[in-house]
């Protein structure tokens, strides 16, 4: 449908506009400055001195955009910019008064000036400024710097050679089953377990780290004095999932539970557990290990193990005075993003849908989740600039992006009412490619502002904001007495892993089915991903590909 | 006006017109829209779909108002 990605390279300026600056430079918007009013919540507008009403100066008309000229300071409404460039020559350009947005009456358009936003974006910092008494750069959030920006989008040049792959892929490989594809057994209720493993096997860096022995079973094990290592055991499923000639029926990750049991002492039984959480816990045991064998007590920000080089991203949390605009913000790392489902969730919705947009879906969800919150007048936060509790508004944001992001959706939920946890069934549609950009920092502290161009400190190191889906796990059933399925995507054919039963299955049968995790990876690791494993036939042995029954 | 704004937010009028919006542009191709050509086509499909609960509201408080300024 309509890309989301906007390019914030600088547009190409018209020729009016390139004239104007060459004659008046910047003298015209920092005369402007001084006539700019800014609001807290972002908007800026062009200040009428005085009590009358803005009028056009051609028809004395008020209603509609009006323009205030940028050489001679008439205003003109939309229907009378062309009246007005083609009187007076050379005035050109133009502002919008309510929305201080450059327009140029020649072109019959809206023009973008970096130069004109900057000017804009510091009238709010010296604004911010008067009404505080701290350093007003801080203030605002991060400090606007203008950096040349180059063109956005990386050229894979992998992307021609595995379009190729996929075309000259052996048919007779339908037969056998790719490699690292297994099936594990149910050792009482471990669904939850087997289905998180299948999507940790099959994260590229994950599967990368494990499979270049990047943990060493033979040199750890001596260092941890004869304990149980969750890497340890970890790495040993990654070998025998992905060993070449060997076993090719379930396995049983034994081992690895018993080993994830003293880890998790509170959630040792054979009970049920719950996936998410167990992919909390898996992590976090990894990271303790792995930073227990280095010695090193950094917390999770700049962690260098395995599991926080895959997974950890940044959120960007930012609180904003409703009185006075004055926003504190804080960043938190986060492994995964838990989203709520965004069906039903809003009230009074009198609007009359045409589309089908009633179905939940995970960009809803998304935005959602970037969404500003408005915080009840019974959660006041103190402003450091008011001095007193203000009402607030908080908004969420990603500043750093992780290489495998994994969303949860938040299916099993408190009912007041009833003082119980229930599920939610509801279906919600989710998309193989995921493009970030809109949610990432960056784009949702660009958007209050309105319409402007200026880099963000941190736009340009993140190129790639593009992820490839590569499993989903779901969950089928109640609360008590459900399944987990995972559903992994190799090379462009989708693979149902049902505890020891793997089978093949069309991608409609994962795109309708009730996800509750999914787990994204870089596009740039995805397409490498799709080269490094060649499909061969790992045995000619024809008993190895009919499905074992494993104990359940 | 930040209360009309906050209200068309929220009963979800922006997101239909921004998507109408898209729609157009998508149609008549990105680079021969202007933004006048825009206001001019969406002007009237955005006053339409105005939910009558946000007019009542609003047209209520200029009421309050005005009597309150007359007094």
């Amino acid at each position: 449908m309509s890309t989301r990605k906007p390019s914030y390279t600088n547009p190409r300026p018209c020729k009016h506009l390139s004239a104007y600056k060459l004659k008046h430079g910047l003298s015209g918007y920092k005369s402007l400055q001084k006539c700019l009013k800014t609001t807290p919540n972002g908007r800026t507008s062009v200040e009428n001195p005085g009590t009358k009403i803005s009028r056009c100066s051609s028809c004395n008309g008020y209603q509609g955009r009006l323009y205030f000229c940028l050489i001679c300071s008439s205003i003109s409404c939309s229907g009378h910019t062309l009246l007005h460039t083609q009187s007076e020559i050379g005035h050109d350009l133009a502002v919008d008064i309510e929305r201080a947005e450059l327009y140029c009456c020649a072109c019959s358009d809206q023009v973008y000036d970096p130069d004109f936003d900057k000017t804009v974006m510091s009238k709010h910092m010296l604004d911010l400024s008067y009404s505080t008494n701290r350093n007003s750069a801080d203030s605002i959030g991060e400090r606007l710097c203008e950096r040349k920006r180059l063109g956005s989008g990386v050229e894979l040049a992998d992307l021609n050679k595995s379009g190729q792959l996929a075309l000259m892929r052996d048919h007779r490989a339908k037969s056998c089953y790719p490699l690292g594809l297994r099936g594990l057994n149910n050792l009482g209720n471990t669904c939850f377990m087997n289905s998180v493993l299948q999507a940790l096997l099959h994260a590229p860096p994950m599967r990368n780290y494990f499979l270049s022995d990047r943990h060493n079973r033979r040199t750890c094990r001596k260092r941890s004095a004869n304990r149980l290592c969750l890497p340890c055991e970890l790495d040993g499923i990654f070998s025998a999932v992905y060993s070449g000639g060997g076993d090719r029926t379930p396995y049983s990750p034994a081992q690895f539970l018993y080993s994830w049991w003293q880890h998790s002492e509170n959630l040792a039984s054979y009970e049920q557990q719950d996936a998410h959480e167990f992919f909390i816990s898996v992590l976090d045991g990894i990271h303790e290990r792995e930073s227990k064998a280095r010695n090193q007590t950094r917390d999770s920000g700049d962690c260098q193990c395995i599991t926080h080089r895959v997974f950890s991203g940044q959120l960007r949390s930012d609180v904003t005075c409703m009185t006075c605009g004055f926003t504190s913000t804080t960043y938190d790392p986060c492994l995964d993003i838990s989203l709520d489902l965004d069906t039903n969730h809003c009230s009074n919705k009198p609007v009359k849908r045409n589309d089908n947009s009633s179905t939940s879906t995970l960009l809803g969800c998304l935005d959602l989740f970037t969404k500003p919150e408005k915080l009840g007048t019974d959660q006041k936060l103190f402003c450091q600039n008011c001095q007193e509790p203000r009402d607030s508004s908080k908004q969420l944001s990603i500043r750093k992006l992780p290489l495998v992001l994994c969303l949860h959706i938040k299916r099993f939920e408190h009912s007041l009412v009833r003082k119980m946890m229930r599920k939610i069934d509801s279906y919600m549609h989710f998309p193989f490619s995921l493009d970030m950009t809109p949610y990432l920092s960056s784009s949702i502290v660009r958007n209050r502002f309105g319409n402007r161009i200026f880099a963000f400190e941190g736009d340009d190191s993140d190129n790639s904001t593009e992820f490839e889906i590569f499993a989903v796990i779901t969950h089928s059933g109640t609360l008590d007495s459900g399944h987990y399925l995972t559903y992994l995507r190799i090379k462009e054919q989708w693979y149902k892993c049902d505890n020891a039963w793997i089978s093949e299955v069309d991608e409609r049968v994962v795109r309708a089915s009730q996800c509750y995790m999914m787990f994204y990876v870089h596009k740039t690791l995805y397409y490498k991903a799709k080269e490094d494993l060649s499909c061969l036939p790992v045995s000619t042995r024809k008993e190895a590909f009919h499905r074992v029954a494993g104990c359940c | 006006m930040e209360l009309l704004r906050e209200r068309l937010i929220e009963c979800g009028w922006k997101d239909e017109m921004k998507a109408l919006c898209r729609s157009f542009i998508k149609k008549k191709g990105r680079n021969n829209v202007t933004v006048d050509d825009l206001v001019h086509v969406i002007t009237p499909k955005g006053r339409a779909s105005i939910p009558d609960s946000v007019k009542a509201e609003l047209l209520q408080r200029i009421r309050t108002f005005l009597m309150s300024a007359a007094l």
